[in-house]
């Protein structure tokens, strides 16, 4: 048993985007998609500061894995749930497809995997497709790596070393010591979500 | 914070949110004058059908709602029931239909005392699905214009308004004495009904006023929409209520009333879209540019 979390260090974020491209060919999930919208993970470009005094900047962004998640509480048939490492998942055969939980993430976190997107799936990947029914798609921490061994793939990636994966209940990991040190902060504390992700801004 | 206002929910759950409302009044205020204005049991069952028909129809358009219509069984699996709205409700509107339908029996065997039962418990699950309908979307954190607690009450209101208005248009074309009591019962309790619809949304906007900024957002995208001051409040509101008081007022009036109970429907269900549309989330600065 883990608490599992990630730390963003908005700093050292190079705006590269690498890890969107590993997140998406190692989740499949819809890079095709037009209206660039379905992503696990996401860097947006900020112009933070007034004139002369603007910053750009690169802000990453992945599903919270809140510890009071809003999806799971509304999902109707507990398709939403959270694993024993506290990692919130889907699972996918319980799914409605009722987007409810789209509407009650306030961080953007969710999207909806379309049969357009089975198609398209099946077409990139071929007998190695991983999508086989339409569902709420969102980041999952690789949980499938993890059980190798492995770090997320965002993470595995990351040229700026700007995420930090690992266990928040294990005191001498890198991620504890910046979240206990105050150093890393959670996204919208006033939402009362407890997220398990953590920025450094 | 970066405001971003939904496009996930739009027509679809507002005319699932609509007829839901409409159906779970139109039960239970028909078997109300079933039970309690005498109406005969054909009334009784003809209402309680209607308003599990419109019911039924609203819950076409959630099923058309999701990613996969065909998914729509996974809907009875309540496993959420502990915190989810839909779980809820889906357990509420199936004790309507349980209820709804042991009442019809009931009314039609003349069996009393197991009528008198049904009735309440088919009535409780029609209040409990108009209700519902004002839950599901306040349950949405990210959008803190829908998270207060006036949106379910104006839901319940407006819904039970709605009902009234098809109740009217029912009995209007009937002329014996316990119809005209009954029409003008129902037609008083629209006017209060209506009345109070007022003065929860000056609340609710009132409440809008000293909100962060996605509710504030939210209330001046209404605000600035015509459809929402000049076809809901004017139209749907205002305009009902003087038209059904003066009708209230005068003999021979039935169709005024009719007329303003056309108007009612329109408002219940432009004030349903019109909320869903303006629904804006509030995230935290960085996530959406
Ligand atoms: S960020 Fe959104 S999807 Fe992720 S756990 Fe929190 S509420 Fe759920
Ligand atoms: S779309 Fe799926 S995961 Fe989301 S609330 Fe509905 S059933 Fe749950």
């Amino acid at each position: 048993m883990a608490r599992y979390g990630m730390v963003m260090n908005v700093k050292t974020c190079l705006g590269c985007k690498a890890c969107m491209a590993a997140c998406s060919q190692w989740n499949q999930t819809p890079f095709w998609a037009e209206d660039g919208g379905k992503w696990r993970t996401r860097i947006t470009e900020l112009e933070d500061g007034e004139f002369p005094e603007v910053q750009r900047r690169f802000f990453p962004t992945i599903c919270m894995h809140c510890e009071n998640a809003g999806c799971q509480s509304v999902c109707p048939t507990g398709a939403t749930y959270t694993n024993k490492d506290g990692i919130v998942l889907i699972d996918y055969d319980l799914c409605l497809g009722c987007g409810y939980c789209i509407e009650a993430c306030p961080y953007d976190a969710r999207y909806e995997y379309e049969k357009e997107d089975l198609e398209k799936d099946e077409f990139y990947f071929g007998e190695d497709a991983r999508h086989h029914q339409v569902h709420i798609d969102k980041c999952t921490f690789c949980v499938d790596r993890l059980e190798e061994g492995q770090e997320p793939s965002c993470v595995a990636t990351c040229v700026g070393h700007a995420r930090i994966f690992g266990d928040l209940d294990d005191p001498n990991s890198e991620i504890a010591k910046l979240v206990n040190t105050g150093e890393a902060k959670p996204l919208g504390e006033y939402l009362a979500t407890k997220p398990k992700v953590y920025y450094i801004k | 914070m970066d405001l971003v206002q939904q496009h996930l929910w739009g027509w679809f759950i507002a005319i699932y949110l609509f007829f839901g409302g409409l159906g779970g009044a139109t039960m239970a205020l028909g078997i109300v004058g079933e039970l309690r204005f005498n109406k005969g049991k054909w009334f009784g069952i003809g209402t309680a059908l209607l308003g599990l028909a419109l019911l039924s129809f609203g819950l076409l358009w959630l099923v058309l709602d999701l990613i996969d219509p065909f998914r729509f069984l996974l809907a009875f699996w309540i496993k959420g029931i502990g915190s989810s709205w839909i779980a809820r409700g889906m357990l509420i509107i199936m004790g309507a239909y349980i209820f709804g339908i042991l009442y019809v029996a009931a009314a039609f065997f003349e069996s009393k005392t197991f009528k008198k039962w049904m009735g309440y418990l088919a009535m409780f699950c029609g209040f409990g699905v108009t209700t519902y309908t004002g839950l599901l979307l306040n349950a949405n954190v990210g959008i803190p214009f829908w998270h207060t607690p006036a949106l379910p009450v104006l839901f319940t209101v407006s819904a039970f308004s709605t009902g009234c208005a098809l109740l009217m248009w029912v009995l209007a074309g009937k002329n014996d004495h316990e119809s005209e009591h009954f029409f003008h019962a129902v037609e008083s309790f629209d006017i209060f009904l209506i009345s109070l619809e007022l003065l929860v949304l000056f609340a609710y906007f009132d409440f809008a006023r000293g909100g962060n900024l996605a509710v504030v957002k939210s209330a001046h995208l209404l605000l600035s929409n015509p459809l929402f001051t000049i076809g809901f409040l004017i139209f749907g509101l205002i305009a009902p209520l003087i038209l059904e008081a003066y009708a209230s007022m005068k003999e021979n009036s039935k169709g005024i009333a009719a007329f303003a109970s056309a108007l009612v429907l329109f408002g219940g269900f432009l004030l349903r879209y019109l909320i869903i549309w303006a629904g804006v989330f509030q995230y935290p600065h960085g996530l959406a540019g």
